[in-house]
């Protein structure tokens, strides 16, 4: 198909202005179970999305059925969307930017790692991990996947942008069994180096972290001075980010209404985006084609931006950050590449002022148990007790509770202990004043 | 009279002679089921915000998912791209992870009869947009006047109707199944803001039902005015206590506790290989002796239904726990394999991108003899949970994690001030051998459960219920 057709299309139908992002996706997954291949998944798949201006309304459609229909049903279905919108200011789309910092990520290496390779270093996998303890009972699944995406935008002004990424995960996920206690845990890396993986730690890392967990139990109801695991305090990150769009923020639904250039939390706390980051989560251009940069977010603890797109950026007077990204069937606000400031205390220094005290390893929940409106959050979580500076028995079955301002407001220190999480949030470990935490 | 499902107005969307060649291109090497699992689904949405139309659109899922199964082994490939060419490839690739012999080879093809349990006259997407927009507006009204603290007010529905076709051999005969799927929910979200508070109500209402359960059946200016008087309550909520203490959960969306904590650790993805807290539990008693518990893919237009699971298999009603003792689980085609059981109707996928696996339906558990006002007259200081936001757990271990969106402290047998904040956790094993009044008045509440398929519409059921201890999370120090 030739993406002019639709242009000609969209004009002839009284599309005034025309966008269509094409994404295609080629992937590779495969697992193991009891020394066998149990599972192995190939596709090739291609969706379509595609917006247009019709008598000022902006319109939106969807589609993943690229033949001789995929046009027409686009083209029909953005002049339906744009015909039944109410929004009283006049959209139009983004003509480009004048410079894009466009890096070539794609390792064209990881394609070219023969499969049994892949499936070897699976074996090996899950050998290591049977063999590290007696009390490992069952390796739940040892999975590889790849996936290679290439992304293109186009515009009816002539704006054309691609980016050619790929990466590769490996999991393993672990159970242990002491007598009629069975804890689980499990391990992830992702990047697109393969020869950049090295299994022993990986195996290591994934045992350790099951085998601490035997003998956990709920700690007495009660608030505690936290340390909070780099993978945890930036899930709850995450969410804080979150509340920093502008959209939230000009609709009244975040916490952060009104907060621009106050402090809104401790003086330890700077909080970059880096979307030019160059690793498997780096964006040059966002879903309205706007040029991407790196910025700081909250530094020493006071808050520098909202993240824009367009629509938003006109609203406030100021410019786009690069931060349109699809929500539905609108360009909503989004984020990727969130680096946490450290500092140079190891994890030890970190928890060593703590005299009682709780650490945080896991949480679930947090999906459903954050309120992203107030910022008030309550979840399930473990990890270990803090006692004289050191870690002590491990923590089952308790809740972790708190709200997002005042924990930020709360931080005293963060360590050099980084860790990247799948959501693109690199955080060092965070220690907090305190936190509710619930159990006996 | 049976209605029989007949998608794309009888229109194949492949021939079944391509689908004989696919079937033989991906048995070639030794595989002994393979199937050819083809979707066309058109969906809409629109989307209000404080009273106004803010977005809407159309998308198109269209592809299909291919899966060869050779013993306790699977492979399964998907593509957007339904030509002769591209099915015939992802066929060889899948088929080259086998290096046996053919054991099958497809001749023929036989259409099996879907019966319609489901029937829908006023389909959705007849509905036209104007007809929708109003139907919204009237909602964002109500809500809207409930009171100004109302800050955000968002309005939206959603239809889709989802085409499918299977072919599946596991002999020289094929079967060819046809169904079609439509379902359509309403969202509203209320956010209200008082100083420098700010609190949300979500209400979501489904059904696998055509546009005549929208307006007529359900009670959408009840829940329109609800969903604004919840956010404004909850502006005065104080936090939640933590600690161990009684707690009532009420009936319908409530079940969602079942759900996660035992419904998971049921499905033949977590029994089969022995991952899950209750793999060995089947004849023994994991539940107090008031718990029955079910999950029914047959019921008419709920919104967790279907005529056929993604295999092909006919619904079903499955006991799961009767008296407390397990004696069922959920199992689909793959891990039936190992369990040496039949699959039972409950193989379902979000779409064509995933493969299908044992999954929840319409799960709850069923009607005791309590009646609820007695529940809570018997109760002197607790918890009374009156909405979910949802939750999670761990199959393996049996941990789970629930955060309520409303609840109650209860003193002295009546329910009292609201307070929010509030989370429950605790393992499988404990909570349901912990329940001790069953009320009579079950119900089902709709959700999108999010597991290895994909998420995919279920719906959570229960009476009114107390667990007579569970650890309770929140900020509000000890509940006095």
């Amino acid at each position: 198909m030739k993406i002019q057709e639709f242009f000609d299309l969209a004009k002839a139908k009284g599309v005034s202005e025309a966008q269509i992002q094409i994404k295609k996706t080629s992937s590779l997954s495969m697992s193991l179970f009891h020394h066998e291949m149990d599972n192995y998944n190939v596709n090739d798949s291609q969706n379509v999305i595609a917006c247009g201006i019709v008598k000022g309304k902006f319109g939106s459609c969807r589609t993943e059925k690229l033949d001789e229909t995929a046009f027409p049903f686009l083209v029909d279905g953005i002049i339906e969307s744009a015909g039944v919108s109410e929004k009283t200011e006049t959209a139009e789309l983004f003509k480009g930017s004048e410079k894009y910092h466009k890096k070539n990520v794609f390792n064209k290496e990881l394609g070219l790692v023969p499969v049994e390779k892949k499936i070897a270093l699976l074996h090996l996998i899950e050998e290591g991990i049977f063999a590290y303890d007696k009390r490992i009972s069952e390796v739940e699944s040892v999975q590889y996947s790849e996936e290679e995406i290439v992304a293109e935008f186009y515009n009816s002004f002539g704006l054309k942008l691609k980016q050619k990424s790929n990466y590769f995960v490996l999991i393993g996920a672990a159970d242990a069994k002491v007598n009629d206690e069975i804890k689980n845990s499990w391990n992830l890396f992702i990047g697109n180096d393969f020869t950049a993986f090295e299994p022993k730690p990986f195996i290591k890392k994934l045992g350790d972290r099951v085998l601490a967990k035997f003998g956990g139990a709920p700690c007495a109801s009660n608030k505690y001075p936290t340390v909070l695991k780099n993978t945890v305090f930036s899930d709850l990150v995450g969410y804080f980010v979150g509340a920093d769009s502008s959209e939230e923020v000009q609709k009244k639904s975040s916490f952060l209404v009104g907060k621009l250039n106050a402090p809104i939390a401790s003086k330890k706390v700077t909080i970059s985006e880096k979307p030019l980051t160059k690793n498997v989560f780096f964006s040059y251009f966002d879903d309205e084609g706007v040029s991407e940069y790196n910025k700081d977010i909250i530094k020493k603890g006071v808050l520098l931006t909202y993240l824009y797109n367009r629509e938003t950026a006109k609203k406030d007077g100021v410019q786009s950050t690069g931060n349109a990204q699809w929500r539905g069937d609108k360009i909503g606000i989004g984020f990727g590449n969130i680096f946490v400031k450290g500092s140079k205390k190891t994890f030890d220094e970190l928890i060593s002022p703590i005299k009682e005290g709780v650490y945080i390893t896991e949480i679930e929940g947090l999906l459903t148990g954050v309120n992203e409106n107030s910022g008030d959050f309550s979840c399930q979580a473990q990890g270990f007790m803090i006692r004289n500076g050191k870690l002590s028995e491990p923590l089952n079955l308790i809740t972790l509770s708190g709200n997002l301002l005042k924990i930020f407001a709360d931080v005293k220190g963060l360590d050099d202990n980084y860790e990247i999480t799948p959501d693109s949030i690199t955080s060092p470990d965070a220690y907090i004043k305190e936190t509710s935490i619930g159990g006996k | 009279m049976l209605i029989f499902a007949c998608p794309n107005g009888g229109n194949q969307m492949i021939s079944k002679k391509l689908a004989i060649e696919v079937l033989n291109e991906c048995l070639a090497t030794g595989g002994d089921y393979a199937e050819i699992y083809l979707e066309d689904t058109r969906s809409e949405s629109i989307r209000l915000e404080n009273g106004s139309v803010e977005s809407s659109g159309k998308r198109e899922s269209y592809g299909a998912g291919i899966r060869i199964l050779n013993q306790l082994k699977s492979v399964y490939g998907f593509t957007s791209d339904l030509s002769k060419k591209s099915l015939l490839e992802l066929a060889h690739k899948l088929a080259a992870s086998f290096s046996g012999q053919r054991i099958i080879t497809v001749t023929s093809v036989e259409t099996e009869p879907v019966a319609t349990i489901n029937p829908i006259i006023d389909h959705l997407a007849d509905v036209p947009a104007a007809e929708k927009i109003q139907y919204l507006k009237e909602c964002y009204a109500i809500t809207a006047a409930v009171d100004k603290r109302l800050v955000r007010i968002q309005d939206a529905f959603v239809d889709s109707i989802k085409n499918i076709e299977i072919f599946s051999a596991e002999g020289i005969v094929a079967k060819q199944y046809e169904n079609s799927e439509e379902r359509g929910r309403l969202v509203i979200v209320s956010v209200a803001a008082q100083n420098g508070g700010i609190e949300s109500y979500f209400i979501g209402p489904g059904h696998f039902a055509g546009w005549s359960w929208f307006t007529k059946v359900l009670d959408y200016k009840g829940i329109a005015k609800k969903c604004g008087e919840k956010a404004v309550m909850l502006l005065s909520a104080q936090e939640c206590p933590s600690g161990r203490f009684p707690v009532v959960i009420t009936n319908g969306w409530g079940g969602v506790i079942f759900h996660e904590a035992c419904g998971h650790s049921l499905e033949a993805t977590a029994t089969a290989k022995h991952l899950s807290v209750f793999s060995d539990s089947i004849g023994k008693q994991i539940a107090a002796p008031i718990v029955s518990a079910f999950d029914d893919g047959t019921m008419p237009n709920e919104w967790g239904s279907n005529n056929i699971d993604s295999e092909g298999h006919l619904t079903q009603k499955n006991q799961l726990i009767k008296d407390g003792v397990c004696v069922g689980f959920l199992v689909d085609k793959f891990n039936g394999r190992r369990l040496n059981m039949s699959a039972n109707g409950c193989s379902r996928r979000e779409s064509y991108r995933y493969e299908p696996t044992s999954r929840m339906s319409n799960t709850y558990i069923a009607p005791g003899k309590d009646k609820p006002e007695d529940i809570i007259r018997d109760t002197k200081l607790g918890i009374f949970v009156a909405n979910f936001g949802g939750g999670s757990v761990n199959p393996t271990t049996g941990e789970f994690n629930f955060s309520a969106s409303e609840a109650y402290i209860i003193r002295d047998g009546k329910i009292c001030e609201p307070v929010k904040g509030c989370t429950l956790i605790g393992s499988g094993k404990e909570v349901l051998m912990n329940i001790d009044r069953v009320g009579d008045d079950v119900g089902l509440g709709e959700g999108i459960c999010g597991s290895a398929s994909g998420s995919i519409p279920v719906n959570v059921g229960q009476p009114t219920i107390r667990l007579k201890e569970i650890t309770v999370g929140g900020r509000g120090g000890k509940l006095q």
